[in-house]
């Protein structure tokens, strides 16, 4: 294992310099994906349209509340604002009542979460793995669930 | 990694995956070919934003977690060397790894939750670390950093990759990721520094194996 092995300066910053997204539109992070929202509502906690909802962070909007599996977060006037007689669900607030991380560069309009803390529960008390979501070398999505019925070993290495 | 290509064939069971997750912000270009030269027939997973150590909260690479059919986690977290590896030569040489690794995943592989190496729930729970709100916090500023990165938006890049370091400085991969990516390497001055606080603070570098 030579130093030179262990040093990829080359690949620091290897990119032209490209828009995020699109003049307006907000972009959020979530779980590996990188999500573009078009509209997003004027104020503080990023106000998005309820419609993209689950496909931000897979939680559905029912009339109980926000759900996600068996779990409903019910609404108040924190996580729905009306502005101009529209509707926004603000993500923001969400994140807040759920103990959600996020990071925020509000110049770039890019919002970056952390993953939702209820969401890897069972993990915690009951040792279940946690779901995610990955692609493969070949494009292929990875699940958790895709690996019931088998024994896996999932190891982490690196080329540094 | 050929040294789990090898241990994936000798094991030969249909019902056992691999999934072999490079920790890789330089991507193809810094994984893809040590990936090729293994001819790997598992799931190889090149994961620029370090999601999976997030998942399972591992700081340092190889670490690792054995599944059950129905998704139970019964070993988790332990510096994963499928063998013992020597850097360098004569009295410089650095020996590191183990051989009591692979004959345990074996033996589980084989007989399941009868192996006397599967955990107990508990225990398992026990070494999952921590993740504090900071640590948390840590994980989105490093993809945040990643996208600025692919985006050619260097200083925002470098920002929240430092803001990850400052957010979680027990990770040895936050650490060790940044410092691959500058002249100086992953294993040069800063590391070596680091290793020595380690040694000096009576801190595990990795969390010790339990066999």
């Amino acid at each position: 294992m030579s130093e030179a092995f262990m040093a990829y300066p080359e690949l620091r910053h290897p990119f032209e310099a490209t828009q995020i997204h699109p003049e307006g539109s907000t972009t959020v992070l979530y779980q590996g994906k990188v999500i573009s929202l078009a509209e997003t509502g004027s104020g503080d906690g990023l106000l998005i349209d309820p419609e993209d909802l689950s496909r931000v962070n897979g939680f559905e909007l029912k009339p109980e509340g926000a759900c996600y599996k068996e779990m409903c977060i019910p609404m108040n006037d924190d996580l729905l604002i009306e502005q101009d007689g529209r509707q926004w669900f603000s993500l923001g607030a969400f994140a807040d009542l759920l103990g959600q991380s996020y990071v925020v560069d509000t110049e770039a309009a890019v919002w970056s979460f952390a993953e939702i803390p209820f969401k890897r529960e069972s993990m915690m008390v009951n040792a279940m793995a946690p779901d995610f979501e990955i692609k493969d070398r070949q494009g292929k999505v990875i699940r958790m669930t895709d690996l019931k019925g088998k024994k896996a070993l999932i190891v982490t290495w690196s080329s540094w | 990694m050929p040294v789990w290509q090898q241990v994936y064939e000798e094991i030969n069971d249909p019902n056992f995956v691999i999934l072999c997750v490079a920790e890789d912000t330089g991507g193809e270009a810094a994984a893809g070919p040590i990936f090729d030269e293994a001819n790997p027939t598992y799931i190889q997973i090149i994961d620029e934003d370090h999601i999976i150590s997030g998942a399972f909260n591992f700081v340092n690479v190889p670490s690792a977690a054995w599944i059950d059919e129905e998704g139970r986690i019964v070993r988790i977290d332990e510096g994963t060397y499928s063998k013992i590896h020597e850097i360098g030569e004569g009295e410089q040489a650095i020996t590191f790894g183990n051989d009591v690794y692979v004959p345990a995943l074996k033996d589980w592989v084989e007989k399941g939750a009868d192996s006397e190496f599967v955990q107990s729930a508990a225990t398992v729970t026990d070494n999952i670390r921590e993740q504090s709100v900071d640590q948390q916090k840590a994980d989105a500023a490093f993809r945040l950093a990643n996208l600025f990165r692919a985006h050619g938006q260097k200083e925002k890049a470098e920002h929240y990759w430092d803001l990850a370091q400052e957010l979680n400085p027990d990770s040895i991969n936050f650490l060790r990721q940044n410092l691959t990516l500058s002249e100086e390497g992953s294993a040069g001055e800063t590391f070596m520094k680091v290793i020595g606080d380690y040694g000096s603070f009576g801190k595990d570098y990795y969390r010790p194996l339990d066999l």
